[in-house]
Protein backbone atom coordinates (compact mmCIF):
# COMPACT_ATOMS: atom_id res chain seq x y z
CA UNK A 1 0.00 0.00 0.00
CA UNK A 2 1.43 3.49 -1.56
CA UNK A 3 1.41 5.86 1.57
CA UNK A 4 -1.20 8.15 -0.15
CA UNK A 5 -3.53 5.25 -0.41
CA UNK A 6 -2.16 4.62 3.86
CA UNK A 7 -3.43 8.01 4.18
CA UNK A 8 -6.80 8.14 3.34
CA UNK A 9 -7.68 4.31 4.39
CA UNK A 10 -6.71 5.85 7.72
CA UNK A 11 -8.90 8.97 6.86
CA UNK A 12 -11.93 6.82 5.84
CA UNK A 13 -11.41 3.96 8.78
CA UNK A 14 -11.73 7.30 11.23
CA UNK A 15 -14.66 9.18 9.28
CA UNK A 16 -17.10 7.20 7.18
CA UNK A 17 -19.83 5.05 8.51
CA UNK A 18 -20.82 3.41 5.05
CA UNK A 19 -17.69 1.39 4.99
CA UNK A 20 -19.73 -0.14 8.23
CA UNK A 21 -22.90 -1.04 6.87
CA UNK A 22 -24.86 -4.39 7.85
CA UNK A 23 -23.98 -6.84 5.63
CA UNK A 24 -21.14 -7.19 2.91
CA UNK A 25 -23.25 -6.70 -0.15
CA UNK A 26 -24.38 -3.19 1.42
CA UNK A 27 -21.05 -2.19 2.38
CA UNK A 28 -19.89 -3.63 -1.35
CA UNK A 29 -22.65 -1.18 -2.77
CA UNK A 30 -21.45 2.20 -0.84
CA UNK A 31 -17.20 1.26 -1.66
CA UNK A 32 -18.21 0.84 -5.21
CA UNK A 33 -20.39 3.98 -5.67
CA UNK A 34 -18.74 6.04 -3.15
CA UNK A 35 -15.36 5.41 -5.37
CA UNK A 36 -16.41 5.43 -8.81
CA UNK A 37 -18.06 8.92 -7.60
CA UNK A 38 -14.92 9.95 -6.33
CA UNK A 39 -12.85 9.52 -9.24
CA UNK A 40 -14.97 11.47 -11.18
CA UNK A 41 -14.31 14.38 -8.69
CA UNK A 42 -11.33 13.97 -8.79
CA UNK A 43 -10.17 13.84 -12.49
CA UNK A 44 -12.36 16.51 -13.03
CA UNK A 45 -15.75 14.62 -14.61
CA UNK A 46 -18.91 14.98 -13.49
CA UNK A 47 -20.48 12.40 -11.01
CA UNK A 48 -23.42 10.39 -12.13
CA UNK A 49 -26.31 12.55 -9.75
CA UNK A 50 -29.79 11.21 -11.55
CA UNK A 51 -31.14 7.66 -9.62
CA UNK A 52 -31.43 8.07 -5.27
CA UNK A 53 -28.37 6.11 -4.80
CA UNK A 54 -26.23 8.05 -7.26
CA UNK A 55 -27.21 10.87 -5.21
CA UNK A 56 -26.53 9.33 -2.43
CA UNK A 57 -23.05 8.15 -3.44
CA UNK A 58 -22.62 11.26 -4.84
CA UNK A 59 -23.43 13.63 -1.03
CA UNK A 60 -20.71 11.09 0.29
CA UNK A 61 -18.21 11.54 -1.95
CA UNK A 62 -18.43 15.37 -2.04
CA UNK A 63 -17.66 15.62 1.47
CA UNK A 64 -14.79 13.03 1.78
CA UNK A 65 -12.86 14.27 -1.60
CA UNK A 66 -13.40 17.77 -0.15
CA UNK A 67 -11.87 16.25 3.14
CA UNK A 68 -9.08 14.82 0.73
CA UNK A 69 -8.03 18.37 -0.28
CA UNK A 70 -8.36 19.79 2.88
CA UNK A 71 -6.12 17.15 4.99
CA UNK A 72 -3.97 15.83 2.13
CA UNK A 73 -2.72 19.11 0.10
CA UNK A 74 -1.06 16.51 -2.62
CA UNK A 75 -4.42 15.88 -3.41
CA UNK A 76 -4.81 18.79 -5.66
CA UNK A 77 -1.52 17.60 -7.84
CA UNK A 78 -2.83 14.53 -8.94
CA UNK A 79 -3.49 13.86 -12.74
CA UNK A 80 -6.37 12.42 -13.86
CA UNK A 81 -4.69 8.92 -14.34
CA UNK A 82 -3.06 9.07 -11.01
CA UNK A 83 -6.31 9.61 -9.39
CA UNK A 84 -7.78 6.83 -10.80
CA UNK A 85 -4.98 5.01 -9.29
CA UNK A 86 -5.57 5.98 -6.52
CA UNK A 87 -8.96 5.76 -5.67
CA UNK A 88 -8.48 1.91 -7.35
CA UNK A 89 -5.95 1.29 -4.35
CA UNK A 90 -7.90 3.02 -1.91
CA UNK A 91 -11.34 1.37 -2.92
CA UNK A 92 -8.70 -2.35 -3.01
CA UNK A 93 -8.17 -1.67 0.55
CA UNK A 94 -11.32 -0.88 1.44
CA UNK A 95 -12.85 -3.92 0.31
CA UNK A 96 -10.19 -5.98 2.52
CA UNK A 97 -10.55 -3.96 5.75
CA UNK A 98 -14.38 -3.77 5.53
CA UNK A 99 -15.67 -7.14 3.75
CA UNK A 100 -12.74 -9.79 3.14
CA UNK A 101 -11.08 -9.37 6.61
CA UNK A 102 -13.95 -8.40 8.76
CA UNK A 103 -14.47 -10.44 11.69
CA UNK A 104 -17.89 -9.04 11.90
CA UNK A 105 -19.92 -12.46 11.93
CA UNK A 106 -23.22 -10.83 11.31
CA UNK A 107 -21.62 -9.86 7.22
CA UNK A 108 -23.24 -12.37 5.87
CA UNK A 109 -26.75 -12.93 7.44
CA UNK A 110 -28.92 -13.41 4.18
CA UNK A 111 -31.55 -11.28 6.06
CA UNK A 112 -31.54 -7.48 7.89
CA UNK B 1 -2.31 -9.22 24.14
CA UNK B 2 -4.90 -6.57 22.48
CA UNK B 3 -7.62 -9.28 23.56
CA UNK B 4 -7.68 -8.74 27.94
CA UNK B 5 -8.09 -10.53 30.59
CA UNK B 6 -8.84 -8.45 34.14
CA UNK B 7 -7.78 -9.79 37.01
CA UNK B 8 -11.18 -10.06 38.33
CA UNK B 9 -12.20 -12.10 35.57
CA UNK B 10 -9.99 -14.52 36.70
CA UNK B 11 -12.74 -17.00 37.39
CA UNK B 12 -14.85 -16.26 34.15
CA UNK B 13 -12.14 -16.17 31.38
CA UNK B 14 -14.13 -16.44 28.29
CA UNK B 15 -14.95 -12.47 29.07
CA UNK B 16 -11.11 -11.93 27.64
CA UNK B 17 -12.53 -12.20 24.40
CA UNK B 18 -15.24 -9.18 25.36
CA UNK B 19 -12.38 -7.05 26.06
CA UNK B 20 -10.12 -4.97 23.69
CA UNK B 21 -7.03 -2.72 24.22
CA UNK B 22 -6.10 -0.61 21.31
CA UNK B 23 -2.27 -0.95 20.84
CA UNK B 24 -0.28 0.62 18.37
CA UNK B 25 1.51 -1.52 16.07
CA UNK B 26 -1.32 -4.03 16.00
CA UNK B 27 -3.32 -4.05 12.88
CA UNK B 28 -7.06 -3.64 15.03
CA UNK B 29 -8.76 -5.55 12.02
CA UNK B 30 -7.15 -8.83 13.74
CA UNK B 31 -9.20 -8.21 16.12
CA UNK B 32 -13.03 -8.15 17.23
CA UNK B 33 -14.53 -8.41 20.42
CA UNK B 34 -17.48 -10.92 20.85
CA UNK B 35 -20.44 -9.11 21.28
CA UNK B 36 -24.09 -9.42 21.30
CA UNK B 37 -23.28 -12.92 22.53
CA UNK B 38 -25.04 -14.22 25.40
CA UNK B 39 -23.80 -12.91 28.93
CA UNK B 40 -21.89 -14.92 30.98
CA UNK B 41 -22.59 -16.80 33.87
CA UNK B 42 -20.91 -15.67 36.92
CA UNK B 43 -20.56 -12.13 35.72
CA UNK B 44 -23.06 -9.37 36.67
CA UNK B 45 -24.67 -7.98 33.45
CA UNK B 46 -25.79 -4.26 33.06
CA UNK B 47 -28.18 -4.98 30.03
CA UNK B 48 -31.96 -4.37 29.84
CA UNK B 49 -33.98 -7.13 28.25
CA UNK B 50 -35.51 -7.73 25.00
CA UNK B 51 -39.03 -6.27 25.73
CA UNK B 52 -37.16 -2.96 27.06
CA UNK B 53 -35.54 -2.72 24.01
CA UNK B 54 -38.98 -2.43 21.88
CA UNK B 55 -41.20 -0.95 24.72
CA UNK B 56 -38.67 1.76 26.38
CA UNK B 57 -36.39 2.84 23.71
CA UNK B 58 -38.55 2.84 20.37
CA UNK B 59 -42.19 2.01 21.19
CA UNK B 60 -42.71 4.19 24.35
CA UNK B 61 -41.49 7.28 22.50
CA UNK B 62 -44.89 7.50 20.23
CA UNK B 63 -46.52 10.90 21.14
CA UNK B 64 -50.01 9.49 20.20
CA UNK B 65 -50.30 5.74 21.02
CA UNK B 66 -51.16 3.81 23.94
CA UNK B 67 -48.59 1.77 25.16
CA UNK B 68 -50.21 -1.12 26.18
CA UNK B 69 -47.82 -3.84 28.39
CA UNK B 70 -49.48 -7.51 28.46
CA UNK B 71 -47.62 -8.35 31.51
CA UNK B 72 -46.96 -8.16 35.27
CA UNK B 73 -47.16 -4.61 36.95
CA UNK B 74 -43.34 -4.59 37.17
CA UNK B 75 -43.00 -4.95 33.89
CA UNK B 76 -44.64 -1.25 33.44
CA UNK B 77 -42.17 0.46 35.84
CA UNK B 78 -40.20 2.74 33.55
CA UNK B 79 -42.03 5.60 32.81
CA UNK B 80 -41.78 9.51 33.21
CA UNK B 81 -39.33 9.38 35.93
CA UNK B 82 -36.87 7.19 34.28
CA UNK B 83 -37.50 7.81 30.38
CA UNK B 84 -36.83 11.09 29.13
CA UNK B 85 -38.35 11.26 25.60
CA UNK B 86 -41.27 14.64 25.60
CA UNK B 87 -43.36 15.45 22.71
CA UNK B 88 -44.69 18.36 21.44
CA UNK B 89 -48.48 17.67 22.17
CA UNK B 90 -47.64 17.81 26.03
CA UNK B 91 -45.64 14.39 26.96
CA UNK B 92 -48.81 11.97 26.47
CA UNK B 93 -46.24 9.32 26.29
CA UNK B 94 -44.84 10.02 29.96
CA UNK B 95 -47.89 11.20 31.59
CA UNK B 96 -49.39 7.25 31.41
CA UNK B 97 -48.83 4.30 31.95
CA UNK B 98 -50.82 1.02 30.62
CA UNK B 99 -50.57 -2.89 32.18
CA UNK B 100 -52.80 -5.61 32.11
CA UNK B 101 -51.54 -6.51 35.61
CA UNK B 102 -51.30 -9.61 35.15
CA UNK B 103 -51.83 -11.94 38.20
CA UNK B 104 -51.59 -15.92 39.65
CA UNK B 105 -55.09 -16.59 38.28
CA UNK B 106 -54.45 -15.09 34.69
CA UNK B 107 -51.75 -16.59 34.51
CA UNK B 108 -52.62 -20.06 35.15
CA UNK B 109 -56.05 -19.43 33.29
CA UNK B 110 -54.63 -17.55 30.18
CA UNK B 111 -54.75 -13.65 29.75
CA UNK B 112 -56.16 -13.08 26.87
CA UNK B 113 -59.59 -11.69 28.01
CA UNK B 114 -58.35 -10.01 30.57
CA UNK B 115 -56.15 -7.72 27.49
CA UNK B 116 -59.02 -7.74 25.76
CA UNK B 117 -61.37 -5.97 28.40
CA UNK B 118 -57.61 -3.67 28.73
CA UNK B 119 -57.54 -2.77 25.22
CA UNK B 120 -61.42 -1.64 25.90
CA UNK B 121 -61.06 0.02 28.63
CA UNK B 122 -57.76 2.40 27.36
CA UNK B 123 -59.36 3.16 24.31
CA UNK B 124 -62.93 4.10 26.02
CA UNK B 125 -60.92 6.01 28.30
CA UNK B 126 -58.91 7.71 26.12
CA UNK B 127 -61.49 8.06 23.18
CA UNK B 128 -59.26 10.70 21.38
CA UNK B 129 -56.49 8.25 20.85
CA UNK B 130 -57.23 5.47 18.12
CA UNK B 131 -53.52 3.79 17.89
CA UNK B 132 -52.17 1.47 20.30
CA UNK B 133 -48.77 -1.13 20.18
CA UNK B 134 -49.86 -4.17 22.38
CA UNK B 135 -46.67 -5.81 24.18
CA UNK B 136 -46.47 -9.42 25.32
CA UNK B 137 -43.59 -9.92 28.29
CA UNK B 138 -42.31 -12.80 29.55
CA UNK B 139 -45.30 -14.25 31.63
CA UNK B 140 -47.57 -13.85 28.75
CA UNK B 141 -44.82 -15.34 26.25
CA UNK B 142 -44.47 -18.76 28.11
CA UNK B 143 -48.29 -19.27 28.44
CA UNK B 144 -49.13 -18.77 24.93
CA UNK B 145 -51.61 -15.50 24.92
CA UNK B 146 -52.32 -14.88 21.58
CA UNK B 147 -52.01 -11.28 21.30
CA UNK B 148 -52.36 -10.86 17.20
CA UNK B 149 -55.92 -12.91 17.43
CA UNK B 150 -56.86 -10.20 20.23
CA UNK B 151 -55.65 -7.33 18.86
CA UNK B 152 -57.44 -7.96 15.11
CA UNK B 153 -60.63 -8.85 17.50
CA UNK B 154 -60.04 -5.53 18.85
CA UNK B 155 -59.61 -3.89 15.55
CA UNK B 156 -62.80 -5.80 14.07
CA UNK B 157 -65.01 -4.15 16.68
CA UNK B 158 -63.36 -0.74 16.53
CA UNK B 159 -62.96 -0.09 12.96
CA UNK B 160 -61.46 3.40 13.50
CA UNK B 161 -58.48 2.22 16.11
CA UNK B 162 -55.10 0.11 14.89
CA UNK B 163 -53.02 -1.71 17.06
CA UNK B 164 -49.24 -2.96 16.22
CA UNK B 165 -48.39 -6.16 18.41
CA UNK B 166 -44.84 -6.41 19.64
CA UNK B 167 -44.14 -10.24 20.67
CA UNK B 168 -40.90 -9.98 21.77
CA UNK B 169 -40.91 -11.20 25.69
CA UNK B 170 -37.66 -10.18 27.94
CA UNK B 171 -36.01 -13.72 26.92
CA UNK B 172 -36.50 -13.73 23.52
CA UNK B 173 -32.59 -12.19 23.22
CA UNK B 174 -29.30 -11.59 24.86
CA UNK B 175 -30.06 -7.56 25.58
CA UNK B 176 -32.34 -5.08 24.78
CA UNK B 177 -31.22 -5.18 20.99
CA UNK B 178 -33.14 -8.07 19.98
CA UNK B 179 -36.32 -5.95 21.09
CA UNK B 180 -34.96 -3.25 18.57
CA UNK B 181 -34.70 -6.06 15.82
CA UNK B 182 -38.29 -7.33 16.33
CA UNK B 183 -39.73 -4.28 16.56
CA UNK B 184 -38.06 -2.84 13.39
CA UNK B 185 -38.97 -5.61 11.30
CA UNK B 186 -42.42 -6.34 12.61
CA UNK B 187 -43.48 -2.47 11.35
CA UNK B 188 -41.67 -2.33 8.32
CA UNK B 189 -43.70 -5.68 7.18
CA UNK B 190 -47.03 -4.65 8.56
CA UNK B 191 -47.59 -1.02 8.91
CA UNK B 192 -45.23 0.72 6.47
CA UNK B 193 -47.32 1.50 3.07
CA UNK B 194 -50.75 1.58 5.25
CA UNK B 195 -50.99 5.23 5.08
CA UNK B 196 -50.20 8.08 2.47
CA UNK B 197 -49.17 11.49 4.03
CA UNK B 198 -49.54 14.71 2.21
CA UNK B 199 -46.60 15.71 0.97
CA UNK B 200 -45.32 19.08 1.42
CA UNK B 201 -42.30 19.91 -0.22
CA UNK B 202 -40.06 18.06 -2.87
CA UNK B 203 -37.17 17.24 -0.63
CA UNK B 204 -38.63 14.04 1.58
CA UNK B 205 -36.72 12.48 4.52
CA UNK B 206 -37.16 10.11 7.15
CA UNK B 207 -35.29 10.76 10.29
CA UNK B 208 -34.47 7.00 11.63
CA UNK B 209 -32.99 6.81 14.58
CA UNK B 210 -33.13 9.68 17.11
CA UNK B 211 -36.03 9.39 20.76
CA UNK B 212 -36.41 12.97 20.87
CA UNK B 213 -34.18 12.19 24.54
CA UNK B 214 -34.71 16.05 26.29
CA UNK B 215 -35.32 17.50 23.13
CA UNK B 216 -32.86 16.14 20.58
CA UNK B 217 -35.74 15.49 17.46
CA UNK B 218 -37.02 18.85 18.26
CA UNK B 219 -33.88 20.47 18.08
CA UNK B 220 -33.24 18.80 14.84
CA UNK B 221 -36.43 19.61 13.50
CA UNK B 222 -35.64 23.14 13.52
CA UNK B 223 -32.59 23.16 10.94
CA UNK B 224 -34.93 20.83 8.34
CA UNK B 225 -37.98 23.06 8.74
CA UNK B 226 -35.23 25.67 7.57
CA UNK B 227 -33.80 23.84 4.87
CA UNK B 228 -37.06 22.88 3.42
CA UNK B 229 -36.96 19.45 3.75
CA UNK B 230 -40.07 17.54 5.02
CA UNK B 231 -39.74 15.23 7.34
CA UNK B 232 -41.97 12.44 6.30
CA UNK B 233 -41.62 10.28 9.88
CA UNK B 234 -38.93 9.87 12.30
CA UNK B 235 -37.94 6.90 13.95
CA UNK B 236 -39.36 7.35 16.77
CA UNK B 237 -38.38 10.91 18.66
CA UNK B 238 -41.46 12.81 19.08
CA UNK B 239 -42.86 10.56 16.17
CA UNK B 240 -46.65 10.03 15.63
CA UNK B 241 -47.50 6.28 14.75
CA UNK B 242 -49.47 7.54 11.13
CA UNK B 243 -46.58 9.02 10.26
CA UNK B 244 -44.54 6.00 10.40
CA UNK B 245 -47.01 3.92 8.12
CA UNK B 246 -45.83 6.87 5.52
CA UNK B 247 -42.25 5.79 5.74
CA UNK B 248 -42.40 4.52 2.35
CA UNK B 249 -43.10 7.87 0.41
CA UNK B 250 -39.45 9.51 1.61
CA UNK B 251 -37.05 9.86 -0.85
CA UNK B 252 -34.35 9.36 1.81
CA UNK B 253 -33.87 7.47 4.98
CA UNK B 254 -31.22 9.74 7.29
CA UNK B 255 -30.00 7.34 9.98
CA UNK B 256 -28.71 8.16 13.58
CA UNK B 257 -29.11 5.45 15.76
CA UNK B 258 -28.08 3.03 13.20
CA UNK B 259 -28.17 0.08 15.79
CA UNK B 260 -31.96 0.38 17.10
CA UNK B 261 -32.86 1.69 13.88
CA UNK B 262 -30.78 0.10 11.10
CA UNK B 263 -33.03 -2.60 10.08
CA UNK B 264 -36.08 -0.37 8.92
CA UNK B 265 -33.48 1.70 7.08
CA UNK B 266 -32.39 -1.17 5.52
CA UNK B 267 -35.41 -2.97 4.88
CA UNK B 268 -37.20 0.65 3.48
CA UNK B 269 -33.96 0.83 1.13
CA UNK B 270 -34.75 -3.18 0.00
CA UNK B 271 -38.48 -2.76 0.07
CA UNK B 272 -38.78 0.62 -1.66
CA UNK B 273 -35.38 1.37 -3.08
CA UNK B 274 -34.92 4.74 -0.75
CA UNK B 275 -31.30 5.36 0.12
CA UNK B 276 -29.81 4.97 3.72
CA UNK B 277 -27.60 7.83 4.66
CA UNK B 278 -26.37 7.45 8.07
CA UNK B 279 -25.27 10.51 9.98
CA UNK B 280 -23.66 11.78 13.29
CA UNK B 281 -25.88 13.99 15.14
CA UNK B 282 -23.83 14.82 17.78
CA UNK B 283 -20.55 16.97 17.53
CA UNK B 284 -19.98 20.38 15.58
CA UNK B 285 -18.07 18.59 12.75
CA UNK B 286 -19.99 15.81 12.32
CA UNK B 287 -23.71 17.67 12.70
CA UNK B 288 -22.24 20.56 9.81
CA UNK B 289 -21.14 16.89 8.09
CA UNK B 290 -24.15 15.53 8.22
CA UNK B 291 -26.01 18.51 6.77
CA UNK B 292 -23.83 18.99 3.44
CA UNK B 293 -24.34 15.30 2.69
CA UNK B 294 -28.25 15.56 3.25
CA UNK B 295 -28.22 19.03 1.04
CA UNK B 296 -26.07 17.72 -0.91
CA UNK B 297 -28.03 14.67 -2.12
CA UNK B 298 -31.29 17.07 -2.59
CA UNK B 299 -28.87 19.14 -4.37
CA UNK B 300 -29.87 22.48 -1.93
CA UNK B 301 -26.26 22.67 -0.69
CA UNK B 302 -26.42 26.63 -0.52
CA UNK B 303 -29.19 26.35 2.05
CA UNK B 304 -26.90 24.38 4.15
CA UNK B 305 -24.05 26.27 4.31
CA UNK B 306 -26.00 29.16 5.13
CA UNK B 307 -27.59 27.20 8.12
CA UNK B 308 -24.13 26.43 9.14
CA UNK B 309 -22.83 29.58 9.09
CA UNK B 310 -25.59 30.57 11.09
CA UNK B 311 -25.05 28.18 13.80
CA UNK B 312 -21.69 28.49 14.17
CA UNK B 313 -21.49 31.87 14.62
CA UNK B 314 -24.10 31.30 17.39
CA UNK B 315 -22.92 28.77 19.24
CA UNK B 316 -19.15 28.28 18.20
CA UNK B 317 -17.95 30.69 20.84
CA UNK B 318 -19.46 28.78 23.46
CA UNK B 319 -17.90 25.64 22.53
CA UNK B 320 -14.64 27.33 22.10
CA UNK B 321 -15.22 28.55 26.04
CA UNK B 322 -15.72 24.99 27.20
CA UNK B 323 -12.88 23.59 24.90
CA UNK B 324 -10.43 25.60 26.47
CA UNK B 325 -11.11 24.35 29.75
CA UNK B 326 -11.89 20.37 28.90
CA UNK B 327 -8.89 20.13 27.20
CA UNK B 328 -6.95 16.95 28.09
CA UNK B 329 -10.14 15.53 30.15
CA UNK B 330 -10.16 11.68 30.40
CA UNK B 331 -13.51 10.55 29.84
CA UNK B 332 -15.04 6.82 29.74
CA UNK B 333 -18.25 6.27 28.00
CA UNK B 334 -20.23 3.23 29.14
CA UNK B 335 -23.82 3.46 27.60
CA UNK B 336 -25.57 1.06 25.04
CA UNK B 337 -23.65 1.32 22.11
CA UNK B 338 -23.49 3.32 19.29
CA UNK B 339 -23.19 6.38 21.67
CA UNK B 340 -19.36 5.09 21.90
CA UNK B 341 -18.69 5.55 18.25
CA UNK B 342 -20.67 8.65 17.86
CA UNK B 343 -18.93 10.26 20.53
CA UNK B 344 -15.37 9.15 20.97
CA UNK B 345 -13.71 11.50 17.75
CA UNK B 346 -16.32 14.21 18.65
CA UNK B 347 -15.57 15.23 21.66
CA UNK B 348 -11.92 14.70 20.99
CA UNK B 349 -11.91 16.81 17.96
CA UNK B 350 -14.75 19.74 19.01
CA UNK B 351 -13.71 19.62 22.87
CA UNK B 352 -9.90 18.15 22.84
CA UNK B 353 -11.66 15.20 25.16
CA UNK B 354 -9.77 11.68 25.46
CA UNK B 355 -12.00 8.70 25.79
CA UNK B 356 -9.98 6.73 27.65
CA UNK B 357 -12.41 3.47 27.96
CA UNK B 358 -16.13 2.51 26.31
CA UNK B 359 -18.52 -0.20 27.63
CA UNK B 360 -21.57 -1.20 25.27
CA UNK B 361 -24.04 -2.98 26.93
CA UNK B 362 -25.77 -4.05 23.72
CA UNK B 363 -23.38 -3.13 20.57
CA UNK B 364 -23.04 -5.69 17.65
CA UNK B 365 -19.63 -6.40 15.57
CA UNK B 366 -20.56 -3.35 13.48
CA UNK B 367 -19.96 -1.66 16.30
CA UNK B 368 -17.11 -2.44 17.45
CA UNK B 369 -15.74 -2.32 14.06
CA UNK B 370 -16.93 1.44 13.98
CA UNK B 371 -15.44 2.50 17.53
CA UNK B 372 -11.95 0.97 17.28
CA UNK B 373 -11.82 2.58 13.88
CA UNK B 374 -12.54 6.10 15.51
CA UNK B 375 -11.04 5.33 19.38
CA UNK B 376 -7.64 6.18 20.52
CA UNK B 377 -5.00 4.05 20.88
CA UNK B 378 -4.29 3.02 24.85
CA UNK B 379 -8.26 2.68 25.05
CA UNK B 380 -10.21 -0.03 26.05
CA UNK B 381 -13.32 -1.18 24.43
CA UNK B 382 -15.98 -3.48 26.41
CA UNK B 383 -18.87 -5.23 25.77
CA UNK B 384 -21.53 -5.75 28.55
CA UNK B 385 -19.52 -5.06 31.06
CA UNK B 386 -19.55 -5.76 34.70
CA UNK B 387 -19.27 -3.83 37.70
CA UNK B 388 -16.11 -5.38 38.50
CA UNK B 389 -14.74 -4.87 35.22
CA UNK B 390 -15.94 -1.28 36.02
CA UNK B 391 -14.07 -0.68 39.03
CA UNK B 392 -10.49 -2.56 37.45
CA UNK B 393 -10.88 -0.01 34.08
CA UNK B 394 -11.24 2.97 36.61
CA UNK B 395 -8.18 2.11 38.50
CA UNK B 396 -6.74 1.24 35.00
CA UNK B 397 -6.91 4.30 33.04
CA UNK B 398 -8.69 6.99 35.93
CA UNK B 399 -10.99 9.10 33.96
CA UNK B 400 -11.98 12.35 35.29
CA UNK B 401 -15.69 11.72 33.93
CA UNK B 402 -17.94 9.26 33.01
CA UNK B 403 -21.05 9.04 30.49
CA UNK B 404 -22.90 6.17 31.57
CA UNK B 405 -26.47 5.28 32.98
CA UNK B 406 -28.53 5.40 36.02
CA UNK B 407 -27.40 2.11 36.95
CA UNK B 408 -23.79 2.22 36.73
CA UNK B 409 -24.07 6.07 37.74
CA UNK B 410 -25.00 5.23 41.10
CA UNK B 411 -21.87 3.39 41.09
CA UNK B 412 -19.50 5.93 39.74
CA UNK B 413 -20.76 8.55 42.43
CA UNK B 414 -19.86 6.49 45.34
CA UNK B 415 -16.29 6.23 43.70
CA UNK B 416 -16.86 10.52 43.95
CA UNK B 417 -15.77 10.07 40.41
CA UNK B 418 -18.06 12.96 38.63
CA UNK B 419 -20.77 11.36 35.88
CA UNK B 420 -23.00 12.22 33.08
CA UNK B 421 -26.07 11.16 32.53
CA UNK B 422 -24.86 9.68 29.02
CA UNK B 423 -28.43 7.57 28.23
CA UNK B 424 -31.32 10.22 29.34
CA UNK B 425 -28.62 13.05 29.34
CA UNK B 426 -28.15 16.07 32.22
CA UNK B 427 -29.50 18.95 30.76
CA UNK B 428 -30.33 17.93 27.35
CA UNK B 429 -30.73 18.20 24.09
CA UNK B 430 -26.72 17.21 23.19
CA UNK B 431 -27.82 16.84 19.45
CA UNK B 432 -27.06 19.06 17.20
CA UNK B 433 -24.65 22.55 17.46
CA UNK B 434 -26.64 23.79 20.67
CA UNK B 435 -26.76 20.19 21.87
CA UNK B 436 -23.18 19.92 21.82
CA UNK B 437 -22.84 23.02 23.96
CA UNK B 438 -24.98 21.84 26.14
CA UNK B 439 -22.88 18.70 26.70
CA UNK B 440 -20.02 20.41 27.05
CA UNK B 441 -21.55 22.09 30.21
CA UNK B 442 -22.62 19.22 31.73
CA UNK B 443 -19.25 17.50 31.15
CA UNK B 444 -17.60 20.80 32.62
CA UNK B 445 -19.83 20.95 35.58
CA UNK B 446 -19.78 17.72 36.14
CA UNK B 447 -15.86 17.85 36.56
CA UNK B 448 -15.66 21.13 38.72
CA UNK B 449 -18.98 20.59 41.04
CA UNK B 450 -17.34 20.93 44.51
CA UNK B 451 -19.59 18.44 46.14
CA UNK B 452 -17.96 15.50 44.87
CA UNK B 453 -14.55 16.62 46.96
CA UNK B 454 -17.02 17.12 49.77
CA UNK B 455 -18.92 13.66 49.42
CA UNK B 456 -15.49 12.17 49.65
CA UNK B 457 -14.46 13.75 53.00
CA UNK B 458 -14.98 12.03 56.20
CA UNK B 459 -16.93 14.03 58.78
CA UNK B 460 -17.47 11.53 61.42
CA UNK B 461 -14.29 13.65 63.23
CA UNK B 462 -15.00 15.79 65.82
CA UNK B 463 -13.14 18.55 63.75
CA UNK B 464 -15.73 20.77 62.03
CA UNK B 465 -15.13 20.60 58.03
CA UNK B 466 -14.50 24.17 56.32
CA UNK B 467 -16.60 23.09 53.23
CA UNK B 468 -14.83 25.77 51.13
CA UNK B 469 -11.31 24.49 51.97
CA UNK B 470 -12.74 21.11 51.10
CA UNK B 471 -14.45 21.96 48.19
CA UNK B 472 -11.19 24.29 46.42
Amino acid sequence: MSEQVKQLVGYVQERCLWQFFSRSWDRQENIDGIMAAAEAMLSGAKPKRETPMEKLFYADALEMVKDFRERFPWVDALTPAEATTLIAGLKAEMIDLAITRSLNHELSHSLY
Amino acid sequence: MPMVLLKCDKDIPEREQHIYLKVDGEDSRDFLPVSNAQTIPGTLSERGCAFCGAKLVIGGVLKDTIQMIHGPIGCAYDTWHTKRYPTDNGHFNMKYVWSTDMKESHIVYGGEKRLESSINEAFDAMPDIKRMMVYTTCPTALIGDDIKAVTRRVMSERPDVDIFTVECPGFAGVSQSKGHHVLNIGWINEKVGKVEKEITSEYTMNFIGDFNIQGDTQLLQEYWDKLGIQVIAHFTGNGAYDDLRSMHQAQLNVVNCARSSGYIANELKKQYGIPRLDVDSWGFNYMAEGIRKICAFFGIEERGEALIAEEYAKWKPKLDWYKERLQGTRMAIWTGGPRLWHWTKSVEDDLGVQVVAMSSKFGHQEDFEKVIARGQSGTYYIDDGNELEFFEIIDLVKPDVIFTGPRVGELVKKLHIPYVNGHGYHNGPYMGFEGFVNLARDMYNAINNPLLKLAATDIRSDEKVNAEEVAA
